[in-house]
This record gives C-alpha cells, sequence and structure tokens, in this order.
C-alpha cells in the first residue's frame, strides 16, 4: 500500500518481569512512507528494545504496532519472520556481520528472504556494495576495516528495499568524523530505497544530520508526537 | 548466483574445519567397521561353503570332523592320522560309493601344501557344487613326478609348465621339513581359478608321494647315497590321510552309510558342508558380538555429532539470531542444524562404505593369500545405501538437540553488542 506510513505506533507499553515501571512508553509516533528520524534517549531508556519491539522480536504489553499498513500484531510465528525480513532492515551498533562469510555472502543472506527474484541478486548486492565503497565484496566481512564492516551492515539492511531500516546506535563504533559519515551512507541508502529509516542513539551530535527528532521522554508524553 | 541454506550449511561446515573433519571421521571409521562386518559375514560363508563342494563325505582318521575338514579341504595343517592303502581299499569296496578319492597330504612347495591323489579328484570331485575343475594350461598328470598347480599357486610360484621343482617332504611350517632335491617334478599343467582353497595347493600322484616316503626309510636303513624308485614302494609307505566321498544321487543311502561308519573307532567322518555350518554357528555368536560392538561405535559416533553440533551451538547462536533477523523463521534455522548433521551423516556414511571396501578387499587379500580362502567381501547395492541412509537418519537424531537449541535461540539476548 503505497500511501500507508512506513510506521505507526500507538499507545504501545513494554516492562520487562518484575521491573517497577514500563521500559517502552510510546504514545504515538508515524513515520512516512520514506521519512527518516532519530530517536534519542539515554542509556537504559529503552532505545533498543524499542526497536526489538517494532521489529517483532519482542511482544509488547499494550499498545500496537503497523507496519507499512501491517498490524504486527496480526503477523505469528513464520509469517511475521518473512515479514520482518522483507519490511524491515536492522542495523546494529556492532553489526553482527556473519561470521565467516564474505561482504557479499552478508548481503545476499538478506536477499535470501526477499521477494527479489533469485537470478538478481547477485547483480543487486554487488551494485550496492559498489555504490557503498566496497572494492573487496567478496573477501571476508571479518577481514575488512570497521567502516567498511558498517557499509556492508548498511547494504544488507537495504538490500530488500524494505519499507524501513531500524538502526540501533549504528555509529557506536565510529569516531565523530567517521560516523558522520556513515549516517550520511545510511541516509543516502535508505533514499535510494525509498526505506523510512528510524535511528536510536544516546548521541546527541547525530540530530543536526536529522530533518526530524523524537526523544524517548516526549514520545511517552501523552501529546501526539510526529507526523503522520 | 543467490545465497542458499546449503551454503549456509557448508559454511559453517568448513569454519569449523577441524571439528566437522574428526566428526565425520568417526562416523566413517564406525561404518567401515560394520560394512566390513556385515560383507564379510556373508561372504565369508559362502567362501567357506565354496571348498567342500560336492563331496558328501570326508573320511580320515583325525581326531575330530572340524579338524579333518579344516586340514584335508582348506590346508590348515599336516592331517594326523594316516590310513594304509589296504584298509581304504577295503573300505572303498565296503560301501556303495559313487566315487572314494584318497588324498595323502603332508609334502610342501614354498610354503604351498602338495596334495597327492588320483585324477579322479579332478573329475568327479567338484570344488564347488556344479563347478567342477577345468585344466587352463597343459594337462592333468599321467605318470610319477609329474605336477598339476592350482591357479594362485602357480601365480605365487610364478611356474609354467614345464617347470621342474622339487618338494619338502613336510608340511608347510612342520619342523623337520626337508627339500628332496634327488626327486625332480615336471610342471605339467595348470589348473583354472576355482575360488576355493584348492587354487593356492599342487597336486600330483600318489605313486610320487609313496616313493618320497619310501627314499626317507631307506635312507634311514641304507644310508645316504641311495637311489629309490616306486619300484622300491612297500606296502608301508603306501599311506594316505584322507578320503573324498559321494554316494551321488543315492542320498537314501548316506544316513545308513554314516551311522555305519561312525559306529566305527576306526574312522573320523565329516558332512563337510555341515560341519563349516556348524563352525559357523558357533562363529556367528562372535560375529554378533561383533556387529553389536560395530553399532555401539556407531551410536557413539552418533553422540560425538551431537556434541560437536550442540557446542558449536553456543558460538552460533549470535549467527542464528542475526538469520532470524534477516527473515528466517524458527523452522529454517532448526532445519539448518538438522541438515547439518545430515550432511556429516552422509559424508561419514559414504566415507565408511567406501573404508570399508578398501579394507574388504585388504582383508580378503590377506585370507586369500594366507589361507587360499576368496573372499569377496561385498553387500547388495541395496544393502549399502541402507548403511549410508541408516547413518543419515542417525546423524539426524544427534542432531535433534542441538536443532532445538537453534529453535529457542533468544533473539534478543544474542543481538546485544559484542564486547
Amino acid at each position: 500500500m503505497p500511501h500507508d506510513p512506513a510506521l505507526r505506533i500507538h499507545d504501545l507499553v513494554f516492562s520487562y518481569p518484575g521491573a517497577p515501571k514500563p521500559v517502552v512508553k510510546v504514545r504515538h509516533l508515524a513515520l512516512a512512507a520514506g521519512e527518516q528520524a532519530v530517536v534519542t534517549g539515554s542509556s537504559g531508556r529503552g532505545k533498543s528494545t524499542l526497536l526489538h519491539l517494532v521489529a517483532g522480536l519482542m511482544e509488547p504489553d499494550s499498545g500496537e504496532i503497523v507496519i507499512a499498513g501491517t498490524p504486527l500484531r496480526t503477523l505469528r510465528g513464520s509469517s511475521r519472520d518473512t515479514f520482518r525480513g522483507r519490511q524491515i532492515g536492522m542495523v546494529f551498533q556492532t553489526f553482527h556481520l556473519l561470521h565467516g562469510f564474505t561482504a557479499l555472502e552478508n548481503v545476499l543472506a538478506a536477499l535470501m528472504f526477499s521477494t527479489l527474484p533469485r537470478p538478481e541478486h547477485k547483480a543487486r548486492a554487488l551494485s550496492l556494495l559498489e555504490r557503498l565503497g566496497i572494492d573487496r565484496p567478496h573477501a571476508p566481512a571479518d577481514e575488512l576495516s570497521v567502516g567498511q564492516q558498517q557499509r556492508v551492515a548498511v547494504a544488507r539492511a537495504v538490500a530488500c528495499r524494505p519499507a524501513l531500516v531500524l538502526a540501533d546506535e549504528p555509529t557506536a563504533s565510529l569516531d565523530p568524523e567517521n560516523a558522520a559519515e556513515a549516517v550520511r551512507l545510511l541516509q543516502e541508502s535508505c533514499r535510494e530505497s525509498g526505506s523510512a529509516l528510524v535511528c536510536v542513539t544516546h548521541d546527541r551530535s547525530l540530530v543536526p544530520l536529522f530533518d526530524r527528532h523524537e526523544s524517548l521522554d516526549t514520545l511517552a508524553e501523552p501529546a501526539v508526537q510526529g507526523v503522520s | 548466483m543467490a545465497l542458499t541454506d546449503w551454503n549456509i550449511v557448508s559454511r559453517s561446515m568448513t569454519g569449523r574445519l577441524f571439528s566437522t573433519a574428526v566428526t565425520v571421521l568417526s562416523v566413517g571409521v564406525a561404518v567401515a567397521l560394520m560394512t566390513l562386518l556385515l560383507s564379510m559375514k556373508a561372504s565369508g560363508r559362502a567362501a567357506f561353503e565354496r571348498g567342500t563342494g560336492n563331496a558328501q563325505m570326508l573320511i580320515s582318521r583325525e581326531p575330530s570332523a572340524l579338524t579333518s575338514v579344516l586340514n584335508s579341504m582348506f590346508y590348515a595343517d599336516a592331517p594326523g592320522g594316516p590310513i594304509p592303502w589296504a584298509d581304504f581299499e577295503q573300505l572303498r569296496d565296503s560301501y556303495p560309493f559313487a566315487w572314494a578319492i584318497p588324498t595323502q597330504l603332508g609334502d610342501s612347495y614354498r610354503g604351498l601344501p602338495v596334495m597327492a591323489t588320483t585324477t579322479e579328484f579332478f573329475t568327479a570331485f567338484q570344488p564347488a557344487a556344479g563347478e567342477s575343475f577345468r585344466v587352463a594350461e597343459g594337462r592333468l598328470f599321467e605318470k610319477p613326478f609329474e605336477i598339476v598347480l592350482g591357479a594362485e599357486a602357480a601365480e605365487r610360484t610364478n611356474l609354467t609348465v614345464g617347470s621342474v621343482i622339487n618338494l619338502s617332504h613336510g608340511a608347510p611350517r612342520q619342523p623337520g621339513t626337508h627339500v628332496h632335491n634327488e626327486f625332480d617334478y615336471e610342471v605339467v599343467g595348470i589348473l583354472g581359478f576355482t575360488g576355493s582353497p584348492h587354487d593356492r595347493a599342487l597336486f600330483t600322484d600318489l605313486e610320487s608321494s609313496w616313493t618320497l616316503h619310501a627314499h626317507d626309510r631307506r635312507v634311514d636303513q641304507l644310508g645316504d647315497g641311495v637311489k629309490t624308485t616306486p619300484a622300491d614302494i612297500q606296502e608301508s609307505d603306501k599311506l594316505i590321510t584322507g578320503i573324498y566321498a559321494s554316494l551321488g544321487p543315492r542320498t537314501a543311502a548316506l544316513t545308513q552309510v554314516l551311522s555305519e561308519l561312525r559306529r566305527d573307532p576306526d574312522w573320523t567322518v565329516a558332512q563337510p558342508a555341515d560341519t563349516i555350518r556348524g563352525l559357523f554357528s558357533i562363529v556367528s555368536s562372535v560375529d554378533q558380538i561383533l556387529v553389536a560392538m560395530a553399532a555401539a561405535v556407531l551410536v557413539s559416533s552418533g553422540v560425538s555429532i551431537m556434541l560437536a553440533l550442540y557446542n558449536s551451538m553456543e558460538q552460533r547462536r549470535r549467527q542464528v539470531a542475526v538469520l532470524r533477523v534477516l527473515g528466517a523463521s524458527r523452522w529454517r534455522v532448526f532445519n539448518l542444524v538438522l541438515t547439518e548433521s545430515a550432511a556429516i551423516g552422509l559424508m561419514g556414511g559414504a566415507a565408511g562404505v567406501l573404508g570399508g571396501i578398501v579394507f574388504g578387499t585388504v582383508v580378503s587379500g590377506i585370507l586369500e593369500a594366507r589361507l587360499g580362502l576368496v573372499v569377496r567381501p561385498s553387500l547388495p547395492v541395496d544393502g549399502y545405501l541402507a548403511m549410508v541412509l541408516g547413518t543419515i537418519v542417525l546423524a539426524m537424531l544427534a542432531g535433534v538437540a542441538p536443532a532445538v537449541l537453534a529453535y529457542r535461540t533468544p533473539v534478543v539476548r544474542h543481538l546485544r553488542p559484542i564486547g
């Protein structure tokens, strides 16, 4: 559905068992298709947990998460996994590239779960890696520099042209100069793939790089935040 | 080119190459052992049954039927209990034998047994039922000091028709064995391959053998330098060690003849095929223990598959978590681990079957060289396939626990930043 927002969250609440209060509380958040936002919060405020909830890896206590028009609660088991593979890309702080696989294979791994015809996988992966400046796509990912590994992680996240890319502290492993460049590449890649981007970070220096900024504190407030 | 589940599985295996190789090896050794035992079990019995052929009886003065069959038909050792020729003639004339062939063992040539007999041995006796001896080259012996070689004996000695040899008086490995250089034997024929212990024997006539005995007697009496000819043979020299016999199609009389002979304390009567079957019934319990041991080794190698995969799962759970984020379902990661264990089973099973065949070939070579037993260890193709499939199933069972671990991997916990 082209006009559906990439992400819509209503009254989302999540608590860890035994915790006195919810770790995640989002009254309302909506992201239009292709929109990019940074969500800030201090350490331990539930930034990663929010992304895991949006990715359907955890179940909220209450509330609703809708991605590209599909409420996550309607998906269970393998259908949710398939949906995640096709509609959600993720970039992690320590990249989580597949150990022992080449840069190309890491991107191909994401395409295994896409709707893209299999004969087109390699061309898509190679073109993405080339655009991101990876000149050794057949090198084991472990042997690449940290900056290049980050780029491979970005390529893998956008390979399926997902509706939404979730980036969890994507620059935490980089120095400030490379961090800005990494965010630029992430933003560009998402734009080219038509993917919306939610980047969570504790690093407030990234805020100026995004058109839209949300903080976990304001998202928890009753007033409606964000764009629909 | 797209990435496939198999690429992920194979990368996982090559990523832990040493562990995978050791696991495959342990499975392979167990399967090889099992293949060898099962294939030898069937073909070993068949090989033993070949030597007894169509002889309904083996009559001797050995202490037991089994010893007599092993010595007189499988050339295990020189038979004891010599039979005077007159006793043989009396026996032959007392029963309605279709044929009764005298044999005498005790001489050798370069460690190979020499059987003295009559040409009836080649015409009436069949080393395997329905398969007669065949002269591949030359002819059978017609007069004293002519000798015919079994197919393997010819191969091992490189003798040809026309070669002249000297025999040793005494069986192979027997103390006191000495070479009779004074008697030249001429090779006049080579038999075709029969797949029986007779292939590694040499055959000559009784008169030559008795002449050797007469010569030893005369040397004792008259001293060295004495010349001996067949004319010097005395009645006491005319000894044999066994009688291959058959009543032919008159099987109804067999029970009665056997019963009468067994009542006579002078004779030991064996029914060769039954004796061998009896031997195998004793050996089969050892067989079963060996097969059970091989099965235990196979199960323990299944446990090693489980441990190898289970231990590796601790390192691979982050990979599983990443695959789940990329879109792999729980069942898909479960199947990836199960596929890996099946692949280890397939490699181990295939390597084991091949190893079993190679081991079998080596063992059969040794048996053939040492005992003249032609054991061709083999199973039907279905048997080999069943071994490989069984190993795959066992490996998959061993992979279930690690696969469950992969299935239940808590994704979020394993996505936490490394370090």
